[in-house]
């Protein structure tokens, strides 16, 4: 019998799931790209990001262009494993 | 609080993301190759006509690449501080033309041991180039354009030196500007 396992709760969320896949496709992105594709509010993001770096899921680098901070994502081995077991999960539901 | 995602919900929005994300990542609008394009062909054409018309030192032309250089290197840096991305397949893309480049410097260097016969070379070197783009970013007439470069550096062997210099302007037109032009429309 095949057990339905639960959804990883990490990213069974709306904006950490939108991270993740914005990630999974690029090596590294900008704040200000994934607060804009994913049309959030920076405070939101914020939290939203430290939770999945806590996690091992992103690894964010926080550096200087210029004068300016810039904060930079990076999704993880653990994190692109823990996307691929969530969508495998996420198909038996469908099915 | 945030409402929970149902199944569907989940798969809509990773598909749309992911397909965002891949938009950004779509080239540069062909702008290396138009750049290339442009300049390689003029300074072909340039050397052909100057030593046609004996001038003793035809290759003076060749000093114009110099600043594309320059500006090929700065467009490079630029695209991901205006995308705010960085793609594994700009970094392939990037890593793939440094190579093509280093091997035109060295066919370059030695041309005095290849009898000057460097041109077939570096078309061989850039159709490899060109079509190995094509498959990465998935453009047919990308492939096309390596193709032909290929066949032009076949053509080139058997054409006198000066005469290939008018081969390889023709050559990098079709290979390089056509298909440029038409990402740049896309």
């Amino acid at each position: 019998m095949s057990a339905f396992s639960p959804l990883d709760p990490l990213l069974h969320s709306q904006l950490r799931l939108a991270v993740m896949s914005l990630l999974i496709g690029l090596d590294e992105a900008e704040f200000t790209f994934l607060k804009g594709q994913t049309q959030s509010t920076a405070g939101n993001l914020s939290v939203q990001l430290d939770k999945l770096e806590k996690a091992g899921y992103i690894e964010v680098t926080k550096s200087f262009r210029g004068k300016r901070p810039l904060t930079t994502c990076k999704i993880t081995q653990e994190g692109v494993s823990a996307f691929e077991s969530y969508v495998e999960n996420l198909k038996k539901y469908i099915e | 609080m945030e409402k929970e995602l149902t199944s569907k919900e989940s798969l809509e929005l990773i598909t749309q993301m992911i397909s965002k994300a891949k938009k950004t990542a779509g080239g540069d609008g062909g702008f290396q190759m138009l750049l290339w394009g442009w300049a390689v062909s003029l300074c072909n054409f340039g050397h052909y006509i100057l030593a046609k018309l004996e001038y003793d030192a035809p290759y003076v032309v060749w000093t114009a690449l110099i600043p594309v250089v320059g500006v090929s290197i700065w467009h490079g840096f630029k695209k991901p501080r205006q995308t705010g991305v960085r793609t594994h397949l700009d970094s392939v893309l990037n890593q793939l033309w440094l190579m093509v480049f280093i091997g035109i410097i060295i066919v370059l260097a030695f041309m005095s041991q290849l009898n000057f016969y460097q041109n077939p070379v570096i078309l061989i070197l850039a159709s490899i180039g060109v079509f190995t783009t094509g498959a990465m970013v998935k453009e047919k007439l990308i492939k096309f354009g390596g193709v032909f470069l290929m066949v032009a550096a076949l053509i080139s062997f058997f054409m006198p030196i000066t005469e290939q210099y008018l081969v390889a302007g023709i050559a990098i037109v079709i290979g390089y500007l056509v298909p440029g032009y038409t990402l740049k429309k896309g």
